[in-house]
């Protein structure tokens, strides 16, 4: 692997860069770097967005803003995203390794646009919007993604900071299925975030990963079940509805047959863990 | 590239190709060659270095990145005297063929600067990030419970010491 590298100051002099040049942002590097070994990617130039520096996680009207370069472990050390983001601690805590967390950035996890991506399911569960620079355009990052490392980004265009919307009162499910703990790459993964009263259904958003080409979402589904009771039965129906209209492929971590199954088999596990107090009972 | 970095405590000042990792660039170059490298892409740890006081994949980082860092290796532990974990992991046979314990004893040493006395959840969740295919981490996690404790002792005999300085 040969290529120049450049640490630009500036959000104009990276942007420029970026567009003339055959050029791959690196912030943690531990995707970059993997594929610049199996030369998967072969760039003229690295440009390290580090030299843009940190700005502060912020948090404002019930949402959170995360800045470039913000690391994995930037936001595990976060007491206020700690408190109010616990799915997405969860979830953080299961991507890679200490080591790989100290580097690592949602950001470019969102930029990788993996349908593994851990992080990036999260986006799709928390109203998650990129604010781009230079262009000063907000986009939602489920309409950002544009297939398996594809994303809609002009040459000049990278992303500055994300912003993700507080859940409150609602309760979540994540599970994320692979052969070992750490250093996991997602055979099948789902994040439910379900609000109930008593025990009806609210307000409930399903996201699958590994699945498809992308992060899966269907909000009609979705929709459908609002109103209704949260049961057995209710899950069962919306496990097949997904088995229906997802189409997994075979890939060295599991077949396809794996992967449809467990497209419900998830879904009814979520069921009894959503509602512990229906197991009790 | 020029690149100026702390290592081990020193200030480094070296010309290094911006396409060359920091685990070449650091067993090459600065003969550290207790950076090992297992995969290569960040799954073993065994090429762990300690950056800016996190441990880190030096095979995923690129040399040219160090520049304005500080940068820790085995090495300089042991240039200091700071060897408590390295005798905690030889007497609890914490080691076999050995390539993966710097990677572990770094990994180690953030865990403890950072949590002193770490439970047993807390030291598998550290050392995550390293594989060892001889030892079945025991004697690892043991290790690291020696080494718990062999610091909190060093850390009250210079508290002692400074107490009879004190009172003299």
């Amino acid at each position: 692997m040969q290529f120049k590298y450049s640490k630009p100051k500036t959000i104009e002099e990276l942007s420029m860069l970026k567009s003339n040049y055959n050029a791959k942002l690196l912030a943690g590097g531990t995707d970059l770097m993997v594929k610049l070994r199996a030369k998967s990617c072969k760039p003229e130039i690295i440009i390290d967005t580090k030299g843009l520096g940190k700005n502060e996680i912020k948090f404002e009207n019930e949402k959170v803003i995360i800045p470039l370069n913000t690391t994995y472990s930037d936001l595990l050390k976060n007491k206020k995203f700690k408190e109010k983001f616990p799915m997405l601690v969860d979830i953080i805590k299961k991507i890679g390794s200490p080591q790989i967390r100290n580097r690592a950035t949602p950001i470019g996890n969102i930029c990788n646009a993996s349908p593994a991506g851990d992080f990036l399911l999260a986006t799709y569960l928390y109203h998650g919007y990129a604010y781009i620079k230079p262009t000063n355009k907000k986009i939602k990052i489920s309409q950002l993604i544009d297939g398996p490392g594809k994303i809609k980004l002009k040459p000049e265009e990278f992303i500055y900071s994300i912003e993700l919307k507080e859940r409150i009162g609602y309760e979540y499910y994540y599970e994320k299925v692979g052969k070992r703990n750490a250093m996991n790459i997602s055979i099948i993964s789902l994040g439910i975030v379900l609000k109930k009263k008593q025990n009806i259904i609210e307000e409930i958003k399903i996201a699958y990963g590994s699945v498809g080409p992308t992060i899966i979402r269907f909000e009609d589904l979705e929709k459908s079940v609002i109103g209704k009771e949260i049961t057995r039965d209710l899950f069962d129906w919306l496990g097949e509805q997904y088995t229906k209209r997802i189409n997994p492929i075979t890939d060295v971590r599991a077949t396809a047959e794996y992967r449809k199954k467990m497209v419900k088999n998830l879904l009814i596990k979520a069921f009894y863990n959503l509602n512990k107090t229906f197991q009790e009972g | 590239m020029k690149i100026r970095f702390k290592l081990n405590n020193k200030d480094i000042e070296y010309d290094v190709e911006e396409y060359k990792r920091a685990l070449d660039f650091l067993r090459d170059d600065m003969r550290m060659t207790s950076v090992k490298e297992g995969c290569g892409e960040g799954e073993c740890g065994a090429c762990t270095i300690i950056l800016n006081g996190k441990n880190v994949n030096s095979c995923m980082i690129l040399a040219v990145e160090l520049d304005g860092q500080e940068v820790w290796t085995l090495e300089g532990l042991n240039e200091i005297g700071d060897t408590s974990i390295q005798e905690s992991y030889i007497e609890k046979g914490a080691i076999q063929c050995g390539f993966c314990t710097p990677g572990f004893i770094m990994s180690t040493k953030v865990l403890l600067d950072n949590n002193p006395d770490p439970d047993d959840n807390e030291i598998k969740e550290a050392l995550e990030g390293n594989l060892c295919r001889c030892t079945g981490y025991t004697k690892i996690i043991e290790a690291v419970k020696l080494a718990s404790t062999k610091l909190a002792e060093k850390n009250t005999t210079v508290a002692d010491k400074r107490g009879e300085k004190n009172a003299v």
